[in-house]
């Protein structure tokens, strides 16, 4: 358009002496006009190369901390609410088959610590753990596990049936003594991917099988994940009240594992809560407890299934 | 975690389909609890009273989060199915005998008889459809319909917008990638058989 306007405006000039009368050629249409007529403008930019120059590609952007999204028009849900909607989607589903979990989303650095942790729930939410521990055959360690509660102790018979594929138990505790014998068994490969194998970084080789043992039952253990925290919190039955002061412990065993991250200088900040469950959908807490609707209450909330 | 508006999104669908439908009735008080017993599998007429838990259930609940309602599953499909209705119209507190039962996939929740001042209404619901197990228990509970609140009738109507531009935008998509298909396989089709030539020429 703007060369087409100088070409006009250049033809004025040369009619000025001539004729004050504007040219016709606006009527014309821009792309009918014979190439002639619009010449080419060149700039001292282009003048050396000729067609585009090439950029030197950008490097691509890399992000050192996880997304985290603009939250002001999420609508969230107070712990009641999202219970009762949540109650609502488990209806008839057997309460061992479902529970309520959390995930807990950070504002964090892709690399870095992580958050991770065991924690008790003021009301435990799985019932179900079933330790094996690893220690001399008959032995009085063994005698000692098994009164614990161990449901499986030895060394050969437990790697024989660990090779066989057979896991009676889905923790597993290694004792000191045997520590040599878990080594030359061989059964990392086994182990490892179910995040079975004992380590002492992680307490689960040990000397004191009371203390261990005692941490392992009624705890539940957390890990952040893609900078998401992920646990269950709940089973079906539970009240609010119970959900809520499951989730107030969870929260507050996470802050501090935090405070202590971002001490040594690194981002590790809470972003979002939301509670789910196994079969329904997520809802974003707004940390409220109360039901927000009328004529529900939280004792509606508490019957059975 | 996936992003905050994809999640609202489907989130709100959800949410909808919970508070509006068939099923989203309030239940009169005297209704103290509700029982649903079937076969996992639909053969010979499970088929009704599992789409009613699926689908009318949760609306129920989500409208009297105080009534229990224990489904029962077994594998037997030979056993009937059964909606049994327990009602108290004495106006007393709704109180239950000994340790309220939970739903179970094994059979296991049987119905349990009704306690001092409950009368029970049973329906054999085998063989029916779930439309019409539903106008029998709102007949037999006589249970009030809820209705959409305007600004509801408005987020209904925007989804249902969302949905056929979303149909119109799928075909626009799916043209423009089958497009794109057809010259990469143009390309790799001249490709081959330039190489082809090539071989033949030497």
């Amino acid at each position: 358009m703007a060369s087409t306007n100088q070409c006009v405006a250049s033809m004025a000039r040369l009619n000025l002496s001539y004729s004050t009368r504007r040219p016709a050629i606006s009527t014309i249409p821009n792309f009918l006009l014979p190439s002639v007529a619009t010449p080419q403008i060149r700039h001292a930019s282009g003048s050396g190369g000729g067609g585009m120059r090439k950029r030197p590609e950008k490097p691509k952007k890399q992000y050192k901390l996880f997304r985290s999204y603009d939250q002001s028009e999420q609508q969230k849900f107070s712990l009641c609410d999202a219970m009762r909607y949540l109650r609502a989607f488990e209806v008839g589903k057997p309460p061992s088959g479902a529970k309520y979990e959390v995930h807990v989303k950070l504002r964090t650095e892709k690399a870095g610590p992580v958050v991770r942790n065991r924690i008790r729930f003021p009301y435990p939410v799985s019932s179900d753990t079933r330790i094996a521990v690893i220690c001399p055959e008959d032995s009085p360690v063994a005698a000692e596990a098994l009164q614990l509660g161990a449901v499986v102790a030895g060394q050969e018979s437990l790697f024989e049936s660990i090779k066989n594929g057979h896991f009676a138990f889905n923790k597993l505790i290694c004792h000191t003594e045997s520590e040599d014998a878990l080594k030359k068994a061989n059964v990392g490969k086994l182990l490892g991917p179910k995040g079975l194998m004992p380590n002492k970084r992680h307490g689960t080789i040990t000397s004191d099988l009371k203390k261990t043992i005692n941490d392992m039952v009624g705890t539940d253990e957390y890990r952040e994940r893609n900078g998401v925290v992920q646990l269950a919190i709940g089973q079906l039955g539970f009240t609010p009240q119970m959900v809520a002061d499951n989730l107030k412990v969870v929260m507050e065993r996470m802050k501090k594992d935090m405070d202590a991250i971002v001490d040594n200088g690194h981002t590790k900040h809470l972003d979002e809560v939301v509670l789910s469950s196994t079969h329904g959908p997520s809802f974003s807490l707004n940390g409220k407890f109360n039901p927000t609707e009328d004529n529900v209450t939280v004792e509606q909330l508490q019957s059975t299934m | 975690m996936v992003g905050v508006l994809r999640r609202m999104h489907a989130l709100r669908e959800k949410i909808l389909w919970i508070r509006h439908g068939p099923g989203a009735a309030v239940l009169p008080p005297n209704v103290t609890r509700i029982h649903l017993e079937f076969a996992k599998r639909i053969n010979g007429g499970h088929m009704g009273p599992r789409k009613f838990w699926q689908e009318n259930l949760p609306r129920l609940k989500f409208w009297n989060p105080q009534v229990p309602m224990i489904v029962n599953r077994c594998d037997d499909t030979e056993r009937p199915a059964t909606l049994t209705l327990y009602f108290r119209d004495d106006g007393a507190p709704a109180k239950i005998e000994g340790t309220q039962l939970s739903s179970a996939a094994d059979g296991t929740s049987t119905a349990p008889a009704p306690s001092q001042g409950e009368r029970t209404v049973v329906l054999d619901i085998k063989g029916l459809h779930s439309e019409k197990i539903l106008e029998e228990f709102m007949a037999k509970t006589s249970a009030t319909n809820v209705q959409l609140t305007p600004q509801e009738e408005m987020e209904l109507r925007e989804l249902e917008d969302l949905r056929k531009r979303g149909e119109i935008d799928r075909k626009v998509t799916k043209k423009m990638i089958d497009e794109k298909k057809r010259e990469k396989a143009r390309l790799a089709l001249a490709m081959s058989e330039a190489a082809a030539n090539k071989a033949s020429a030497l």
